[in-house]
Order: C-alpha cells, then sequence, then structure tokens
C-alpha cells in the first residue's frame, strides 16, 4: 500500500476533496492509502479530466482535457494558483525544461534537467520529495540539449528515463529506488530524453542518438523487475527485411532514433513508435536507399515487439526531417467510412492520415509552406522537387531541419475532429559536408543556416483532421518550440518563444487570455483537476505555473 | 531590403553538447597542417565570411586580422567562441560543428591574425571633436558613460564593427542592419525602426522588445513606449530604415575619415 496525499486539515471534509478521495474508494475515505495508477486507469485517461496518467494524457495522444469548467466566456478571469521553481543542478548545461508533468490522485510528477524527478502536492504546489540520479558532466547528449520529457506511471511505480541511457523505477510515494537497468551505452551517443510509456506490465522506452550514428532500438522492460522482454531495431541488419534498403556497412551506424513517447491500442494491442533521421543527417551519399526504417512509424506487437507494419513518411531523408512527432489515434469517418487511424504532423511539413489497421496510406496534405516535395503520391511516397538536397554550395529548402513542426505535441479535439498544430515557418540554407563516423562524436555530414529571428515565424494551426485543410491560423512572431493542449471548453492553450502562454477559442483561433510567464517556453500544457476545480500547467523557463479560475 | 540571413548552424533540438568537444582542447594549433588550414577556409567562408569579411577584414563581425582577439586570447577560448558564440551579441554559435571542423576554423582565424591589419584613416583626435561639436553625436549616444542613450552605446563600437560598417552607418545609416543572436528567438535585427498607429497618434522608435501582444520601443527622444498590439490601428516593421540622420552631406569626407577613425579606437576602454 501506498502513501498518497491527504489533505489533513481544517477543509479535510470539504466534499471537493473528498471526491478526490472517493475515487479511489469509499471505505477508504479519509485513510491515507490510495489505490495506485493501475492499467485500467491508464486505458480510461482519456475520459478522466482529473487525472493526466502519461505523457500524452492518454494512449490515443491527443492531448486533450475533457475538462469544461474554463472556457472562452471564463477564461479571461484565468490567475496562477501555485508555481514551483526547479531546483539547480550544478550540471553544466542543463537547465531547459521540456517537461509534461503527470498528475494522478492528487500527485504531480514532472522531471527537471537533465533527469531528475519531482512530486509535488498538485493542489498547493508543495514539495512531496525529489529525487536527483547522479549525471555527469561529461555526459554525451550529440544533437539536442540536456533535458528531459516527463515520467511514465504505473502501478506503485513512477518511471524516467535518463541522459546517461539509464531506466529507473522510483517509489511512486517516497522517490526511493525500486530498480535501475541501463538501456544503452551513453560513450558511443545513446541517450534518453523522452517520456517512457506504461502498458500492462510493461515500461517501454526509445533512444536518442542519431546524430552521433547509432543504430536506434525501441526497448521493452518489466515494469516490476527492469528486465528487458524485447528490443526492436529500427534499421535492420543485413537479410533482414528491410535491409535491401541499405549498402554496405551503412546499417549500422544508421540512425533511425525513437527518442520520442509512442501511442497504443489496446483493442488492437498494437503499439505505434515513430522513427528519426537516417545518419549521417545530411549527406546522403554514404548511405543510398530508402534507409528503412528511419523517418516512419511502426506499428509493433508489444508482447514481442514485432512488427507487424511500417509506413516510411521521408524515404532516404537527408534533411534531418525525423518522423518523431506524437502519433494520434482518431477513430472517425474517412471518405465515408469508419475507420481507425494514425494522424501525425510531420516535420517535413505533411499532415498525414493512415490506417492503423493495415499502414495503407490515407492522406498527405502540406500544412505549412514547404519546398521539397510536389505532393504525396497516392502510396505516400513524396514526390521530390529537383534542387531540394543539401549541397556543398548550400542549398535554401523549407522547411528548416527543425522541421515544420518537431517533438513538441499537437493535440486532437475528438468531438470537433479538429488537429492543432504547433507550425514553425523558416527555411534554411543545407549544406553538404563530408562525415566520418567516430565512436562518441557528432555524424552529421553537414549543417545548415537558418533564416531566423525576424525572417522567420510561426502559427498555431487548426485543421480538419479528416482532410489536413486549414481551419483557422494564429501568427506568431517566431518558430515554436511549444507544444499545445486543447480542451472540452473550446480553448486551445499554446505558447510562443517569447514566453507567453495563451488561450485560443477553438472556433476561430481568436485569442481570448495571455501571461507572460517571463522566461522561454519549451514545453507541453496539460491539464488536470483539484477539488473538483479545473487547472492548467506549463512550464516557463525554470518555473512551473498552474493556473485556475477562482 | 537586404534579406537577413542567420548564420548559425544548429541542430535537431538547437544545441549540442559541450563536453563533445572536450577532446579539441588536447588539439595543439601550432603545427596545423596546410590542408587542414585550407579545408578551414572554405568553412569559414560558408560561415563567417558574411559577417568577418572574405579576408577577414570584417563588416558586422570586427575584423579577424588581429594578432591578440579580446574574446579569444587562447586557442581554448578561440574553440569555444567559434562553438558557443558570444552570448548576447551578434556573434552566433556553431553548435554543430565536429572537432575537426572546429580545429581547422580555428586555425584559419588564428592564421588571419598573422596578416597586416587594416591601416585606420584620418584622425582619432580630430574625430572626437567632430563627435562632440558638429555631429553632436552625444545627443543620440553613449561613450564611456557620457550622452543620451537614443541609438546603441558605442563604447566599445571600435571592438564590434570594422571600418567599412563605420563609415556606411554614419553617411547611410539605413544601410546597416546588425543582427543580435538570441538564445530563444533566434538570430534578430538589432535595431529595427516599428512604426505603431493607435488613436493617439503615431509613434516611431527603435524595437527594445515584442512578443505577440506587445511590443516595447524607444522613440528618437528617448522615451519608452508599451503598445498592446490589439489596441493599436496598424503596426508595422521597417526594416531598412534608420531613426538616425546620414552625415554623408553635412560632414566633408575627411571629417568622415576623422570620426571613423574615432570609433575605430573606441575599445572599452577610457
Ligand atoms: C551574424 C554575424 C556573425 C557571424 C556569422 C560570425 N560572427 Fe564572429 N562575431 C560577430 C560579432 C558581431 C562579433 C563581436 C561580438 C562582440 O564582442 O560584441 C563577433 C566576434 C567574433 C570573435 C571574437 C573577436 C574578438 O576580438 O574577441 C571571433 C573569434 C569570431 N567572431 C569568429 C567567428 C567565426 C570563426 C565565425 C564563423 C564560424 C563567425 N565569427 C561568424 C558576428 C558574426
Ligand atoms: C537622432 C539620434 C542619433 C544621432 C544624432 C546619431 N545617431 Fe547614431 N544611431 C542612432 C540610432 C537610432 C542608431 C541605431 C539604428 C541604426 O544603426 O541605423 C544609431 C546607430 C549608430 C551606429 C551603429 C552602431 C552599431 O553598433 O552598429 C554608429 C556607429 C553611430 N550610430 C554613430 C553615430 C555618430 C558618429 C553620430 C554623430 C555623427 C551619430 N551616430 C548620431 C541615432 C543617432
Amino acid at each position: 500500500m501506498l502513501r498518497r496525499v491527504i489533505y489533513r486539515h481544517v477543509n479535510f471534509c470539504r466534499i471537493s476533496f473528498c471526491k478526490i478521495i472517493v475515487a479511489a474508494s469509499v471505505s477508504l475515505l479519509c485513510v491515507s492509502s490510495f489505490a495506485d495508477t493501475s492499467y485500467e486507469q491508464l486505458l480510461a485517461d482519456e475520459q478522466n479530466g482529473d487525472d493526466w496518467l502519461s505523457y500524452s494524457g492518454g494512449y490515443r495522444s491527443e492531448r486533450f482535457s475533457p475538462l469544461a469548467q474554463i472556457s472562452p466566456a471564463n477564461v479571461a478571469d484565468m490567475k496562477v494558483m501555485w508555481a514551483y521553481q526547479m531546483q539547480p543542478t550544478g550540471i553544466s548545461g542543463a537547465g531547459l525544461q521540456e517537461s509534461t508533468p503527470l498528475v494522478a490522485n492528487g500527485i504531480m510528477y514532472l522531471t527537471e534537467s537533465p533527469s531528475s524527478v519531482t512530486a509535488l502536492d498538485a493542489r498547493t504546489g508543495n514539495l512531496l520529495w525529489h529525487w536527483r540520479p547522479e549525471i555527469s558532466n561529461e555526459v554525451l547528449n550529440i544533437g539536442f540539449p540536456r533535458i528531459n520529457r516527463g515520467v511514465a506511471l504505473l502501478d506503485e511505480s513512477v518511471y524516467v528515463a535518463t541522459l546517461d541511457a539509464r531506466l529507473f523505477a522510483l517509489d511512486a510515494g517516497t522517490g526511493a529506488v525500486r530498480w535501475e537497468t541501463k538501456v544503452a551505452e551513453n560513450s558511443v551517443g545513446f541517450s534518453l530524453t523522452l517520456a517512457p510509456l506504461a502498458l500492462d506490465g510493461k515500461i517501454v522506452v526509445g533512444v536518442s542518438g542519431a546524430e552521433a550514428g547509432v543504430r536506434g532500438y525501441i526497448d521493452a522492460y518489466d515494469s516490476a523487475t527492469g528486465e528487458r522482454l524485447w528490443r526492436t531495431f529500427t534499421v535492420p541488419e543485413p537479410g533482414e527485411p528491410g535491409s535491401e534498403t541499405w549498402q554496405g556497412d551503412a546499417w549500422q551506424t544508421g540512425g533511425g532514433s525513437t527518442w520520442l513517447t509512442g501511442s497504443f491500442d489496446a483493442e488492437l494491442n498494437t503499439l505505434y513508435w515513430t522513427t528519426g533521421n537516417p545518419a549521417p543527417d545530411w549527406n546522403g551519399d554514404v548511405r543510398p536507399g530508402d534507409n528503412l526504417f528511419t523517418c516512419s512509424v511502426l506499428a509493433l506487437d508489444p508482447d514481442t515487439g514485432e512488427m507487424r507494419w511500417y509506413f516510411q513518411y521521408t524515404p532516404h531523408d537527408t534533411h534531418d526531417w525525423d518522423a518523431n512527432q506524437i502519433p494520434v489515434l482518431i477513430d472517425a469517418e474517412f471518405e465515408g467510412e469508419q475507420r481507425k487511424m494514425l494522424a501525425l504532423a510531420n516535420r517535413n511539413a505533411f499532415y498525414y492520415l493512415i490506417d492503423r489497421e493495415s499502414g495503407e496510406f490515407l492522406l498527405g496534405e502540406p500544412y505549412s509552406y514547404q519546398t521539397w516535395a510536389e505532393g504525396i503520391d497516392d502510396t505516400g511516397r513524396p514526390i521530390v522537387l529537383p534542387n531540394s538536397e543539401p549541397t556543398r554550395e548550400g542549398n535554401l529548402v523549407w522547411p528548416s531541419l527543425q522541421g515544420a513542426t518537431n517533438w513538441f505535441s499537437p493535440s486532437y479535439n475528438p468531438r470537433t475532429q479538429q488537429f492543432f498544430v504547433p507550425n514553425r515557418r523558416m527555411g534554411a540554407i543545407f549544406y553538404k559536408a563530408d562525415a566520418e563516423y567516430t565512436p562518441g562524436a557528432p555524424f552529421l555530414g553537414g549543417g545548415e543556416q537558418a533564416l531566423d529571428g525576424d525572417n522567420a515565424t510561426g502559427a498555431i494551426v487548426a485543421l480538419d483532421a479528416m482532410t489536413g485543410l486549414q481551419q483557422w491560423e494564429f501568427e506568431l512572431l517566431t518558430p515554436p518550440w511549444s507544444g499545445v493542449m486543447a480542451t472540452a471548453g473550446g480553448l486551445v492553450f499554446a505558447s510562443s518563444n517569447e514566453g507567453i502562454f495563451f488561450a485560443l477559442d477553438a472556433r476561430t483561433g481568436n485569442p481570448v487570455w495571455n501571461f507572460n510567464s517571463g522566461a522561454h517556453i519549451r514545453t507541453n500544457p496539460m491539464g488536470f483537476a483539484v477539488d473538483d476545480k479545473q487547472r492548467v500547467a506549463i512550464i516557463g523557463g525554470q518555473t512551473l505555473f498552474v493556473f485556475g479560475v477562482e | 531590403m537586404a534579406k537577413v540571413i542567420s548564420l548559425s548552424i544548429v541542430l535537431a533540438s538547437l544545441v549540442l553538447s559541450f563536453s563533445a568537444y572536450a577532446q579539441t582542447n588536447d588539439t595543439s594549433l601550432a603545427n596545423i597542417s596546410q590542408s587542414d588550414l585550407e579545408a578551414g577556409q572554405g568553412r569559414y567562408r560558408v560561415l563567417c565570411a558574411r559577417c568577418h569579411g572574405m579576408l577577414g577584414e570584417g563588416g558586422e563581425g570586427p575584423s579577424l586580422k588581429r594578432a591578440r582577439l579580446i574574446h579569444a586570447p587562447n586557442d581554448e577560448a578561440l574553440f569555444s567562441v567559434i562553438s558557443n558564440g558570444i552570448p548576447g551579441t551578434g556573434m552566433p554559435a556553431n553548435w554543430a560543428l565536429g572537432p575537426s571542423d572546429l580545429v581547422q576554423i580555428a586555425g584559419y582565424v588564428k592564421s588571419l591574425g598573422q596578416l597586416e591589419a587594416e591601416e585606420i584613416p584620418g584622425d582619432a583626435i580630430r574625430g572626437r571633436l567632430v563627435y562632440e561639436t558638429k555631429g553632436n553625436c552625444s545627443a543620440c549616444h553613449i561613450v564611456s558613460g557620457i550622452g543620451r542613450g537614443v541609438g546603441p552605446e558605442l563604447t566599445e563600437v571600435g571592438m564590434r564593427r570594422n571600418i567599412a560598417y563605420l563609415r556606411e552607418s554614419v553617411t547611410n545609416p539605413s544601410a546597416d542592419q546588425p543582427r543580435v543572436s538570441d538564445r530563444r528567438k533566434g538570430t534578430l535585427n538589432s535595431f529595427l525602426t516599428v512604426r505603431a498607429v493607435s488613436e493617439y497618434g503615431v509613434y516611431e522608435g527603435m524595437r527594445i522588445n515584442e512578443d505577440e501582444f506587445s511590443v516595447q520601443m524607444r522613440d528618437i527622444a528617448g522615451d519608452i513606449y508599451s503598445f498592446e498590439k490589439s489596441k493599436l490601428i496598424s503596426y508595422e516593421k521597417n526594416f531598412g530604415h534608420s531613426l538616425m540622420p546620414g552625415y554623408g552631406v553635412t560632414l566633408s569626407e575627411v571629417e568622415i575619415d576623422d570620426l571613423v577613425s574615432y570609433l575605430m579606437n573606441l575599445k572599452g576602454e577610457n
């Protein structure tokens, strides 16, 4: 049995408190124990607005809050309820925060860069515990900053993946380590920054490291013991399916990182996980072929890791257009037929719908300015325009290597079938250079000069999820690096580089509320409820802000 | 208007590890090979020349044909300046450069330091007089604590810019479009003239800051304004339009040479 936050004070028996407890068990009312985060709760996460139990707010990865107390009518009164200041670590280069907090049973769990975990009373923000692993200053993070995107919850544990490529299970009540396992070798450039995904008895993680020429994989671990259950490589070895898309030894340093949390369909018993760029990034001459299964989404059997199907968005990528964006699972009518689909707004500037039972391509529409493809053909393959490759002299292409969007989350409102995407409108001059593989060093083969700052902009765009066509846009000053969350109250919460956290009316895109956090925002918003009151959270700089309406 | 392009080489998530370059520190630049120098020149032309000049003579960035660089007194500091940039200035980071690129570029930059520095025209002492009297520059600029801060402080301008750039700043202020690297927003125009029309009137000034909902500016009188964009009738950015008057007509060739000489000597010392 686990100890959880029980509010022992004068207000204790107010209905609103008891509701949180009742949610666990009536018989345990006012006793200090709660049910833990069960797999059944994770399955119902989407419908439960009070909690936010996994990175994307449910296995479908909608990042949609079903709470409707806050709406365009009263959002103007939204205020900071509490704030939490992150703890300095003394580790150089750490300090950019990209965590999505989770909330379960009145406790909020978030990570602080590079790999610490913090548990807070979700009602007041008071610290319950803080856990910090030993991370060496010499840890390798090649191609990305020293960040972490959050934890996973299952049963009595909190799971965190660390920058030096370990996976920890911590006691959810105290932060004590239950087990630890090494996922990968950091000294050759593997690293973990993603929030793990908890399934029934399993914890699934992916790796970063394509900029160091690693060969990517997805791992599942036994949630109770930390024992590895399976490993699926994203780049096949000679003889395996897909190996015909590689030549020579290129597969050994072929990239295909898996650095963002996937989605899960319990009914189809299928795990969906996206993969990143082939390595080296910008010099494709040394790795001719389509380079499967990079820049793809993989449908995996969660029990064995076996691949059911794959869909490759960008064959033979030479722009670092990872497909590490959030795959959103949508059940709806598409062109007159009810389908189970997977929607993804790709870094390559196209919005895709595929059938998630078969992997069949359904739709590919540009949602942002791009100059590299004429369109997507009937099979889902891009029709690539000439002169869009990196060159020695430099070649101007839209979008830039950071893409038309990136890791930060989109949001899907299943009631209105709107898909909201933070959009980067920035081109770059892409360069090709020689690439020589050295273990633990950048393996890039070029670079870019971005047309950034005053020469670039961004937007929050609303798409009709079934057609990919734009309904509205809200323009941003510079290309954003933060996610969005739609709510049943008809709002879309989003942030800007300028540090503004704001709410848009989901029907029109009109701004209806904004707050200056005072620092760069590079996280995703999330929502929960305490005392029956809706809350919205965002991290700006080193501060977590929790908002509500009195 | 010239399109401004930032030179920051960035990666997937904008930042590369510092530690990846730890190994470079052992590499001596003293016995760098000729082929590495040539490779370094190639990279320099792509990444650096637009601000520091094709031949290192400077421009928007300082001349690198100087034996002693202020921010890079030794090899290690030079590696750091090139890969991390100089935060808060126009010198951008180049996170994605690998150790060998870094050695090659640094080696080439160092070789520029052995070239003869450009000769400064005019007379700095007479230039100071032009600055203080006829030019009345201190009506808008601060040097070593003296003057009004309408335009940028010039106390260290000789460290930042080169001769040709400063001549242009004085004679045709709208032509200089320097940039500043901002870690979160990317490369911004350092001196951007913005124009806001509200029900109370028309306001023109240099942008100090801006977000999606508001803009802050300083006008020619030195007053600071903050506007809520939703309350404005119109708001525009006037790229390439300076608030500073041009001195090409009011000052003679000699006076301009002298003034440029004075500005080039402003290196932060009193
Ligand atoms: C966008 C313009 C820009 C680009 C591109 C640029 N620099 Fe700079 N650089 C500057 C500016 C401006 C400064 C002066 C910063 C200050 O001190 O205010 C500077 C300063 C420096 C310094 C320090 C000089 C000193 O005296 O301390 C070095 C060294 C340098 N740059 C090297 C490079 C190299 C090498 C590259 C290419 C890899 C490069 N720069 C690219 C604008 C640029
Ligand atoms: C009415 C106000 C005003 C006066 C008078 C003025 N300036 Fe300026 N100056 C500015 C403003 C505003 C800028 C920034 C915009 C720009 O560069 O066009 C600027 C920019 C500059 C710069 C560029 C600085 C850099 O870092 O790039 C230099 C150099 C300069 N001024 C020199 C002078 C000199 C020399 C004089 C006198 C002959 C002078 N200014 C008179 C307003 C003024």
